[in-house]
């Protein structure tokens, strides 16, 4: 009995805190913000978790992929690495780049950590996550990526990385296989310029 | 203390706005043995045997009535609130308003004209998922006599003939049909329905996937002649080429869904 | 001094004759785009005024490049395939075939194509008229409720099968996705004082021919290409009695004749008629005299006729089967004064037979 008065009284509580929540609730998000998908929970290559809603306020690369891939995903992450050097070299910052992996099953924090220094790249700027609660195919949805297992393991999926503003709309999209594209480099320059 | 706790129990149910149940029955889900069979679509130009773990599946697709329940509990995902992200112009089109069918069959009747993302949202609130492809695919291969029975011609046909028949016309009633040898019903012949890897089940022309919706090799004429095992299984190409043509956010008024749990999930 | 001045004249003319000969175009004046032809469109874009078979837009008399708009809707609707049958098509702006497109060479032309909000399935088209990938097809697939449009340049003139490409494009195209555009050279073709656009076209159901009631698709006949109708603009009897085509002795039509197929070649052919002219194929030659076409699936022809004396022509598909038990026949009806000294009946009698005549050869014994 004891206990049911606890549980309701921490539903109440519950209750109580999301109501709060919702009243600090800062301005809403644009209709086409990619943060109004469902809460997703991340973790990163260093163990630390952050919903995915608290990427706003700065612009970002965002993307999709998994630690196994052997084709696809590397070239995937190198791409974006020569990308940045090239927003360097146009006289901006490199902006910070999230890849959240579809294959949660397998790639755990270590086998991320182990990714992040196979590609030579660190957090807070080059972030390799999964999901710990929430529907990475809502994500997958707004950013048009798709995936399916193949019967002998690895993916069918596609690649796109997704240029958002501070407040999580699309700007614009790149492939990311290998060619860079000076449109998008263009892009991001001009996001991080007027965001600085 | 007992006395004050009932108390305080009623005042909560009476606070709690519990989801409208009323005319939404709860869905059944049915459990489906796992085996191996033989996908319809090619791994690239292979031909690929998959196995498919035991899973539980929606008895029947979501119902309309279903579907307006979740609506009032969830209103986010109305028509009219919901962000333009998850649901064109097209969303529920045909409902009365946002949580009104405005069908005196709405028990019996697949909602359709909902959007992946929506879908995906609706199994969410079970504790659900939407389907894989092979997962649907396996379910749907099983007649009331066999659990393969898509080589029949005869069947193949009355398929076809059965999703042209309702041509114009609003989807038909679920259950006027046997179930399958699993129990599921109206899985072939009533509507299309959204699986949750549909975005990604065709290589693009040069190998790539391309994304969802845009149909990849599909697009070209002679693609589906590429595409599938048989080619000349025109009712799975018909259902195949009506779902990857859609984006996620699209509805289209003849694809409708059901959910599944994977064996070992929380209810 | 001025002969050998002409000489050199002429042969220089000659050569250079001889020199562009080798470069220009084969083709007859006004079937390719030149330069002069395919400019920018010119003037405000005409919006295609489309019209349901038999009839064919009116002739174009404009001699600049236009920008034209033309609307096409996918629609799949129940209709008749015979009295009594019906059937689900697929078409374009409800009829089969879809209507009629006439451009001129060089014109640039957006197509736009919506689907129709209660169709179930995906939709695109494919015009054996354009230079592109897939005709149009990837870039015009529309879901039910949405519309695509996309852009081409009528490079070459001649008449082309339009179609639905989507897959299955083999159950599209069975089900009367498909129609036909007209690319006219830069000058026209001849005068004539009727036209009329006919499709060709087999429908698989299984119920047999004329078998009453709601028809599917046949798969398996489909698959095995035996249909169970062969007829012209979607339907049996779209060209016969009240339907029947109607002209005056004296003037001379023009068949734009078109197959959807998906799979039969045609044999088309006019009972009582020879084609005075015909473009075989839908190109650029021209051929006399003709009296029956071969014309396959995704393949066109223009044919003309002088017609010189009264009474119905049949309008058939000579494969006989097909006219007599698949559907395959429409009638043009001629009205005029009989002209005996072309065609006349002599007599119709009964003659003895042979037995009743006996013959020195069987009396001699």
């Amino acid at each position: 009995m004891k206990k049911f008065v606890q549980l309701l009284c921490a539903a109440l509580l519950g209750t109580g805190l999301i109501a709060a929540a919702q009243a600090a609730e800062p301005a809403p998000l644009p209709a086409t913000s990619i943060y109004r998908i469902p809460p997703l929970t991340l973790v990163d290559q260093d163990g630390h978790s952050f919903s995915f809603a608290s990427l706003v306020g700065t612009p970002r690369l965002l993307g999709m992929f998994y630690a196994s891939c052997q084709m696809a995903c590397p070239v995937e992450i190198e791409t974006i690495k020569q990308i940045e050097h090239a927003v360097a070299k146009a006289g901006a910052t490199p902006i910070s780049v999230v890849l959240v992996s579809f294959d949660p099953t397998h790639d755990d924090v270590a086998v991320l950590r182990k990714a992040a220094v196979q590609h030579g790249v660190s957090a807070p700027e080059f972030l390799l996550t999964r999901a710990m609660t929430g529907d990475i195919g809502m994500l997958g949805g707004v950013l048009g990526i798709s995936w399916r297992p193949l019967p002998g393991g690895g993916f069918q999926h596609n690649v796109v990385v997704a240029l958002l503003d501070r407040e999580g709309r699309i700007i614009a999209t790149d492939p990311a296989n290998g060619r860079i594209d000076p449109a998008f480099v263009a892009a991001i320059v001009r996001e991080e310029r007027a965001t600085r | 203390m007992l006395r004050t706790l009932t108390g305080l129990l009623m005042l909560l149910a009476a606070l709690v706005p519990w989801p409208a149940r009323a005319d939404a029955a709860a869905a059944r889900f049915v459990t489906v043995p796992g085996g191996h069979f033989v996908s319809s679509l090619l791994d690239g130009t292979r031909t690929v045997t998959v196995r498919v773990a035991p899973f539980a599946m929606m008895e029947k697709p979501v119902t309309e009535a279903q579907f307006a329940a979740f609506l009032r509990a969830h209103p986010e995902w109305q028509r009219g609130r919901i962000a333009p992200l998850f649901a064109g112009p097209n969303y529920l089109a045909g409902w009365l308003t946002p949580t009104d069918p405005g069908d005196a069959q709405a028990a019996r009747r697949p909602v359709t004209a909902v959007s992946w993302f929506t879908a995906r949202a609706y199994c969410d609130s079970l504790h659900a998922e939407l389907p894989s492809w092979y997962q649907w695919e396996y379910a749907a291969a099983a007649s009331s006599s066999s659990r393969d029975a898509r080589a029949g011609m005869i069947r193949r046909n009355a398929i076809l003939a059965a999703l042209m028949r309702a041509t114009g016309q609003r989807p038909g009633l679920i259950g006027q049909r046997p179930a399958n040898v699993y129990g599921l019903r109206d899985l072939n012949r009533l509507i299309w329905e959204w699986v949750s890897d549909y975005g990604a089940m065709f290589p693009d022309v040069n190998g790539d996937v391309g994304s969802a919706g845009s149909g990849s090799v599909l697009r070209l004429c002679g693609g589906a002649a590429l595409a599938f095992r048989d080619p000349s299984d025109y009712a799975l190409a018909e259902r195949v080429a009506a779902l990857s043509m859609l984006a996620p956010a699209d509805s289209s008024p003849f694809v409708g869904f059901r959910c599944v749990r994977n064996l070992g999930d929380a209810p | 001094m001025k002969r050998i001045l002409a000489t050199a004249i002429a042969l220089a003319l000659g050569c250079a004759a001889l020199a562009s000969n080798v470069h220009a175009s084969p083709l007859p004046a006004g079937w390719a785009c030149t330069p002069a032809t395919c400019g920018a469109p010119e003037g405000k874009p005409i919006v295609e005024q489309l019209l349901p078979p038999p009839q064919v837009p009116a002739r174009i008399t404009r001699r600049y490049p236009a920008k034209v708009i033309v609307n096409l809707e996918a629609r799949e609707v129940v209709g008749t395939l015979a009295d009594g049958v019906k059937y689900d098509f697929y078409t374009f702006n409800g009829t089969v075939p879809g209507p009629m497109i006439r451009v001129r060479v060089g014109d640039t032309v957006e197509i736009r194509l919506k689907n129709a909000h209660s169709d179930h399935m995906p939709h695109n088209i494919d015009l054996h008229a354009v230079m592109g990938t897939g005709g149009g097809a990837a870039d015009s697939i529309v879901i039910p409720g949405h519309e695509g449009a996309f852009e081409f340049k009528a490079l070459h003139a001649g008449f082309f099968v339009y179609h639905c490409a989507m897959a299955p494009a083999a159950v599209h195209i069975a089900n009367g996705m498909y129609g036909a555009i007209m690319v006219e050279p830069a000058d026209g073709l001849p005068r004539v004082d009727k036209e009329f656009y006919v499709m060709q076209g087999e429908f698989y159901t299984p119920g047999a021919y004329m078998q009453p009631g709601l028809q599917p698709l046949d798969m398996k006949k489909l698959l095995d290409e035996q249909p169970t109708y062969v007829v012209f603009n979607g339907r049996v009897g779209s060209l016969t009695g009240d339907h029947a085509l109607r002209a005056r002795e004296g003037q001379t039509v023009r068949f734009f004749f078109a197959n959807g197929g998906p799979n039969l070649t045609s044999s088309f052919h006019m009972i009582g008629g020879i084609w005075n002219t015909v473009w075989p194929w839908g190109g650029s030659n021209e051929d006399h005299n003709v009296q029956t076409i071969s014309v396959p699936p995704g393949g066109t022809v223009i044919a003309d006729m002088k017609l010189v004396v009264p009474g119905t022509f049949m309008l058939v598909d000579h494969a006989a089967v097909r006219m007599f038990n698949k559907g395959a026949l429409g009638q043009l009806v001629v009205s005029g004064p009989e002209q005996p000294m072309l065609y006349r009946a002599l007599w119709n009698r009964p003659f003895p037979p042979a037995s009743a005549m006996p013959t020195a050869a069987t009396s001699a014994h």
